[in-house]
């Protein structure tokens, strides 16, 4: 049992409240990734689970006991830090082993562990090597074998990916998940990278300012970001504002600076009056994109006389962008630039200068107020 | 090449340097401390084992021109010469044991500490270094007499009754010693702590490492080297140590170099002084030497220092 409980957990540094009333529970053999910008307390709620970190107030219980007051080498949990903090006067054998020598395991024995600690991490060969000979990601794998090799309860990694090249981390993530699978253990990821997290996480906690804002499954956070904050750290978004003109049973009008009108369903219980200013997330994954003068056999609708209309708007392509598998287009329309992401595939069909329509759907219109609150459709 | 006249000097002074590969580069730079050392050094020391090889004679520091090892077979077979030679290098190791722990408590509670506390503790290491020795040792008198600070103190606190004597003694040397020493071995240490990551100490705990034991598994080792440099500067500095006995000690407290001063300016016995300077030296080389390969054993690569 190494559920996690983490009850109105607080950590003030002199005026710096680093982080602030954070409750959550963590289950037991889930992969938590604790995602956030730099200094939003995430590192910090991670070193309090591990006990190298006292809470200013609040508890921390693992396992259904209470170890708040318990000193890190008193825990169960093991944690592989962000710049992997091997010891460089031990040899890489005697670094996996370490955790085991402190738990008072015989040398044949430990040295015997290790060795099967190292073969897992696909390090076998480097025994006798020096920590600071191995590369970023061999390090990498000496440091997780020997957080593994006290078979911890819980797992912390705090960044430990986010010293190396994009493919290497994209390797070690797969082979992250892979070992959280084997060892059936609890882990709390650390990382400011969303990729990571949602690549990672069976359930991702986003925090921001010392506060944990939302936890849920990567699409539960994905397709139903609690605020405007979310929303923006997640990923690049156009984010329009207008004036909300209509609001009935069912349904809401914005009325954009840039022409645009954007219609969106209302959730029955949501209360939005006329007037309001709100913040509209338009995707640029979500959105469409087609040639205003488009003659392709009626499939797709040809843009209105005047262009724009309900959820649509006309534009010149400003910018194309090349970003690997994705194209970006950056549409002008009225002063006003969004831009639209379509897949490599569509490559050709569109190019700077061009006209073009661009469209999105209602129901995936995020709607935000002045707060940074989240309006349910 | 430099194109702003205030770099041409130093351009022109490095020309010469320029052209010449590495080694004979290293070398040349090196020069100017060569010939320094050789003339306050090792020109002196050559004239010093010439004048220990000379015939002892009343009326005269020594008699010039003759050849005869008579001082060093005075010194080595002398009992008050043994004594001697043993009291130094007992008050070296004492002293240095407790600079070199002390110290490394101290420098320690400096790379742990923050801010204003890390500045002052700082500064009160190197706050003795901007007195003289003299000054600074003779400190100690009105704080060790059976009348001073730390008498009054503990018969204050009860731990006393009656004051007990701190100086001129053996106590009073070796806290007049390991107070001379203590800067330079704790700057030593800390140096060497300070470009530690406190990372893996944390990483050490968190594998089940209680804090002794951390220090002792993953500090330790890595500040080795420093602590070889305060191990060897505490020793080297305490067997020859003149100031501390010379002040705080008692007549029995005679180290060699005191011994020396004697034998040269009331004696007037220079071979036996240079003999024995000598003898000293050797002895010292040595134990350095088996001293800096142990504690090379202990902990790491002492000579890659920090």
């Amino acid at each position: 049992m190494s559920k996690i409980e983490l009850e109105n957990l607080s950590k003030s540094f002199g005026d710096l409240q680093a982080v602030d009333d954070v409750s959550v529970s963590i289950r037991d053999g889930e992969l938590l990734c604790l995602l956030g910008p730099s200094g939003c307390g995430k590192s910090t709620t991670m070193r309090m689970i591990s006990g190298l970190e006292t809470p200013t107030s609040g508890r921390v219980s693992i396992g259904g006991e209470d170890v708040t007051d318990k000193s890190a080498y008193e825990r169960t949990t093991s944690m592989v830090f962000q710049n992997w903090a091997l010891f460089p006067y031990k040899s890489v054998l005697e670094n996996v082993a370490f955790g085991l020598k402190m738990r008072g395991e015989g040398k044949q024995e430990r040295r015997e562990h290790a060795r099967e600690m190292l073969t897992r991490v696909h390090m076998d060969g480097y025994e006798d090597h020096n920590p600071t000979e191995l590369s970023g990601g061999q390090k990498q794998r000496v440091a997780l074998a020997r957080s593994l090799a006290v078979d911890p309860d819980v797992l912390l990694l705090d960044e430990p990916l986010s010293n190396l090249d994009k493919r290497l981390r994209e390797e070690m993530e797969i082979e992250l998940k892979e070992i959280h699978e084997e060892f059936e253990k609890t882990f709390v990821h650390v990382t400011h990278n969303q990729d990571e997290a949602f690549t990672l996480a069976d359930r991702i906690g986003i925090m921001n300012e010392g506060n944990l804002v939302q936890v849920g499954e990567p699409s539960e956070v994905y397709h139903n970001p609690k605020n405007r904050f979310i929303e923006e750290f997640l990923g690049d978004t156009n984010f329009v504002s207008g004036e909300v003109s209509a609001v009935d049973g069912d349904g809401a009008v914005v009325e954009t600076d840039f022409g645009a009108t954007i219609e969106f369903p209302l959730a029955a219980d949501e209360d939005l009056s006329q007037g309001t200013t709100v913040t509209v997330s338009l995707r640029p994954e979500f959105m469409s994109l087609d040639a205003a003068s488009a003659t392709d056999g009626g499939q797709k609708t040809a843009a209105r006389a005047d262009g724009n209309g309900s959820n649509t708007v006309v534009g010149t392509i400003d910018t194309v962008l090349y970003r690997g598998s994705t194209i970006r287009y950056f549409v002008e329309t009225n002063g006003e630039s969004m831009f639209v992401e379509r897949s490599v595939t569509e490559e050709g069909e569109l190019d700077e200068g061009d006209a073009v329509q661009v469209s999105w759907p209602a129901e995936e219109i995020l709607v935000f107020r002045p707060d940074g609150t989240r309006v349910e459709t | 090449m430099s194109v702003t006249t205030r770099n041409s000097l130093l351009d022109r002074v490095w020309e010469p340097f320029r052209q010449q590969p590495g080694s004979r580069r290293a070398l040349l730079l090196m020069a100017p401390l060569m010939v320094f050392e050789f003339f306050v050094f090792i020109a002196p020391f050559l004239m010093l084992l010439r004048i220990s090889l000379s015939k002892q004679v009343r009326g005269l520091p020594y008699e010039a021109g003759t050849f005869t090892f008579e001082a060093y077979s005075e010194v080595l077979s002398s009992e008050f010469f043994h004594g001697l030679i043993t009291y130094s290098f007992k008050l070296g190791i004492i002293a240095t044991l407790l600079t070199v722990v002390l110290a490394t408590f101290y420098a320690y509670a400096i790379w742990r500490s923050e801010g204003l506390t890390r500045t002052m503790l700082l500064f009160s290491v190197v706050l003795p270094l901007l007195t003289t020795l003299v000054i600074k040792t003779y400190a100690w008198v009105p704080l060790l007499a059976p009348r001073g600070t730390v008498n009054e103190l503990l018969m204050a606190i009860g731990v006393l009754q009656s004051p007990i004597q701190l100086v001129p003694n053996t106590t009073g040397v070796i806290v007049g010693q390991v107070y001379i020493v203590f800067p330079y071995a704790t700057l030593a240490v800390y140096s060497v702590l300070s470009t530690l990551d406190w990372e893996i100490v944390e990483a050490a705990r968190d594998l089940g490492a209680s804090r002794p034991r951390s220090f002792f598994e993953v500090v330790l080792p890595q500040a080795m080297p420093g602590v070889a440099v305060a191990t060897v500067v505490s020793f080297a500095w305490s067997v020859g140590a003149y100031a501390a006995p010379g002040l705080l000690g008692a007549g029995s407290d005679r180290t060699f170099a005191i011994e020396v001063e004697t034998q040269m300016l009331v004696g007037f016995n220079w071979p036996v002084a240079t003999a024995l300077s000598a003898i000293m030296l050797v002895l010292m080389f040595v134990s350095v030497v088996i001293l800096y390969t142990a504690l090379n054993s202990v902990g790491g690569d002492v000579s890659h220092g920090a």
